[in-house]
């Protein structure tokens, strides 16, 4: 146990979403630092074959409860922050729509940071939040996107309902550190991989229209590995003198777009289609103008404003997480790439 | 004609397609948006830029005093709603499934009634493309009388894990504390097919359900997911319904049989397909008529490129459609687009069905409700007119 995190082994930590993709690893993390007074937080028809799994390895945690509930009801967040110290907000909402975005990411947040007020003994709220939120559109390509960014200002025209509940998660977790002094800390993972969740970020390309079309060309990729972002999240949730930071997710070692299919296709084959970012950015442009001509018959899913944050290609930087949460991804990119690519075998 | 005033209650998922259908039509505006939780009214309207945002229904009533108020909140905030706007003097458009009971139903078209407003359901799916253009020939005699069978088919994939996870995950769930649970909720638009054919005077309802294995896996626990329904009227029309969350491809649409041809109109393809008693020789039945039914079907194809083309065919055009009709209805002082006769009877088959389906799979078994054999007090028969331009 490190006696410079703002909490003991006594404190209650509680995860929510702790049985997600992201969620298992936080646990283990946050077990693997001898902290055993965890709080997971579950939907009621979760599937929790892999957090019990973690849990089974690890005897010392007979204080760590799995509790279910549903964080649209306030009683249930009430239930779920009952005399903890620390939140690690993982719990996301994947809803295709605006509304459902919202009450998912948003309204979830707001019911979970006024019963921890309330209720809790807050030293830590860590709202996980996405690479999402950013807006590169006024960027030029290649520019270095941190914590500095711009945030999107038009998520409606964006058309990602996930993006735009992560924009209002994080606006609601603002206000409160703002308004009741909410000691929180605002953590953008960019693309996460790992075995378990074998999607390729839409970084890379789109399979809308039956096949792949490649349309990342040698854009660097912002991933990082699973492993290194619950240790991140994990950190975020213990370091002191971190309060209303925002602190970006990647790894160190990068890969570009092409390479990371490529290593991809290396193992599992299948057809793609490159197209370039000039044409790609045309097709944007195209289908937006016809979007709004046609009043919505076709829905705006591909514009302007997607088309820069997810294909456009930035560089992007960690240096804040190693300087203030002194962390270090602790799987190397080779290392990292061997298992994500043992799911396909 | 100065623009009607919108205001909508209710902020979830379906607002959307309500702000969007709303907007495509001319003469209307958005006044307000309403919802017990203001932050998902906020959101709404800094989305769509609409100025009033409310938490509080009559005081949105009282600040706003919209013409119209569309009603897109879980079924059972419905009837009170309603009859709040109605009596406040707003016409209501309200989103399936039309109340909770009959009963509900038929106190709520008396009120619309009393205040002299128009109200209409949601059954949007009645208005699509196809589902006009079969109207239209229906209203032509081309069934050649009275239907003498209807097929009606809903599918819903229980892929959707932000709709089904948060329901079977929590026993509170609205949906869940439905009288019909999950078929409460979805089977509206299948039902409201058969009720523009058949007869008040209902003679047998038989409907029999169960929980599809999928949803069993999935911990379905009380929740049933697969539904077939028999209905006879008086005169001897009969209707069949298929609610499927397992059929794949998913069967969406309408038959209907009638003593010189048939029809199917086909949702899921966007098409209409006639069946034409033309009689051929010998082997030329195996010849002629997939040969007619190929140009049909490269006919529809055809209508509905051009449809694309004229940009009509919007994934929301049957909401689009009753919503304009409705309105049209209000500021015309006419006939509201779907007649009362047939949200009624919706709301009647309804019951019974559920009656049946969860009384049965307690144990019990209900007889047909007397309402329902003795028909419907309401009167106003569909008049197959074509819809306002």
């Amino acid at each position: 146990m490190n006696p410079g995190f703002i909490c003991g082994p006594e404190d209650r930590i509680l995860i929510t979403g702790s049985n997600g993709f992201i969620g298992v690893k936080v646990v283990e993390m946050l077990l693997e630092y001898g902290f055993f007074n965890l709080r997971c937080f579950v939907r009621p028809s979760s599937k929790l074959e892999s957090l019990k799994k973690v849990l089974e390895k690890y005897p010392a945690c007979q204080l760590t409860e799995i509790v279910s509930g549903d964080l649209l009801s306030r009683e249930d967040c009430r239930r779920a922050a009952q005399d903890v110290s620390v939140i690690v907000h993982l719990a996301a909402g994947f809803d295709k729509t605006f509304a459902g975005a919202f009450m998912n990411s948003a309204l979830t947040t707001r019911n979970l940071t006024e019963a921890f007020l309330e209720i809790g003994r807050p030293k830590r709220f860590v709202n996980v939040s996405s690479f999402a939120v950013y807006s590169n559109l006024k960027m030029q390509r290649g520019a270095l996107l941190d914590e500095n960014s711009p945030l999107e200002d038009c998520p409606q025209e964006r058309y990602q309902a996930y993006g735009f509940g992560k924009l209002k998660q994080e606006e609601i977790v603002m206000k409160y550190g703002q308004s009741h002094g909410l000691p929180y800390v605002i953590l953008r993972p960019g693309a996460v991989f790992g075995p378990g969740k074998p999607e390729l970020s839409g970084r890379i390309g789109i399979d809308t229209f039956g096949f792949f079309i490649h349309l990342g060309g040698s854009n660097e990729l912002p991933l990082t590995y699973v492993d290194n972002c619950a240790e991140a999240i994990a950190l975020a949730a213990l370091k002191p003198g971190i309060n209303g930071e925002a602190f970006n997710i990647v790894d160190d070692e990068k890969m570009t777009s092409r390479e990371f299919l490529a290593a991809c296709k290396s193992v599992k084959k299948f057809f793609t289609i490159s197209v370039p970012y000039v044409f790609a950015d045309l097709g944007c442009r195209l289908w937006e103008s016809y979007s709004k001509r046609s009043q919505g018959q076709l829905p705006p899913i591909f514009n302007r404003r997607r088309c820069a944050a997810e294909w456009k290609g930035n560089r992007y930087s960690n240096e804040k997480l190693h300087v203030r949460l002194g962390w270090k991804p602790k799987v190397k990119m080779a290392d990292a790439m061997k298992m994500f690519l043992a799911q396909y075998r | 004609m100065n623009p009607l005033r919108i205001a909508i209650i209710g902020c979830g998922k379906i607002a959307d397609q309500h702000v969007l259908a709303i907007r495509r039509i001319p003469n209307c505006e958005i006044a307000a948006v309403c919802d017990r939780e203001e932050l998902m009214a906020a959101q709404l309207a800094e989305r769509f830029k609409i100025p009033g945002v409310f938490s509080d229904g009559q005081k949105m009533l009282e600040n706003v005093s919209p013409d119209v108020v569309h009603i897109v909140t879980p079924p059972q905030g419905h009837f009170a709603l309603a009859k709040q706007c109605l009596e406040s003097g707003s016409h209501v458009y309200l989103e399936k499934p039309f109340t909770v009971t009959a009963p509900e139903a038929e106190e709520l078209i008396r009120v619309a009634e009393k205040c002299g407003r128009i109200i209409t359901a949601g059954h949007n799916y009645q208005f699509t493309l196809e589902m006009l253009r079969m109207r239209k020939l229906v209203a032509a005699g081309y069934l050649g009388g009275k239907a003498v069978h209807l097929e009606s088919h809903w599918a819903y994939h229980l892929s959707d894990a932000s709709y089904v996870g948060p329901l079977l995950g929590n026993r509170n769930h609205w949906v869940r504390q439905l009288p019909g649970k999950l078929f409460h909720n979805l089977i509206s638009h299948g039902i409201a097919r058969l009720a523009e054919f058949l007869d008040d005077d209902l003679v047998e309802i038989t409907a029999s359900a169960h929980q599809s294995a999928q949803l069993t896996r999935m911990g379905g626990q009380e929740v049933l997911d697969e539904l077939r329904v028999t209905i006879r009227d008086r005169s001897g029309t009969t209707g069949y319904f298929c609610f499927s969350t397992q059929i794949k491809p998913a069967m969406n649409g309408l038959r209907v049989c009638g003593l010189k041809n048939s029809l199917i109109a086909d949702a899921s393809s966007g098409s209409l397909i006639r069946f034409e008693s033309k009689a051929s020789k010998s082997y030329l039945t195996y010849f002629l008529p997939p040969l007619r039914l190929a140009r049909q079907y490269f006919r529809n194809g055809w209508i509905n490129v051009t449809d694309f083309m004229r940009g009509r065919l919007h994934q929301d055009a049957g909401m689009k459609e009753l919503i304009e009709q409705f309105y049209h209805s209000i500021q015309s002082h006419g006939a509201p687009p779907i007649p009362y006769r047939e949200i009624l009877l919706t709301a009647r088959i309804m019951d019974e069905i559920f009656a049946q389906v969860y009384s049965a799979q307690d144990g019990v078994r209900t007889a047909l409700p007397e309402n329902l054999v003795n028909g419907l007090s309401v009167d106003g028969r569909r008049s197959y007119t074509q819809s306002p331009a």
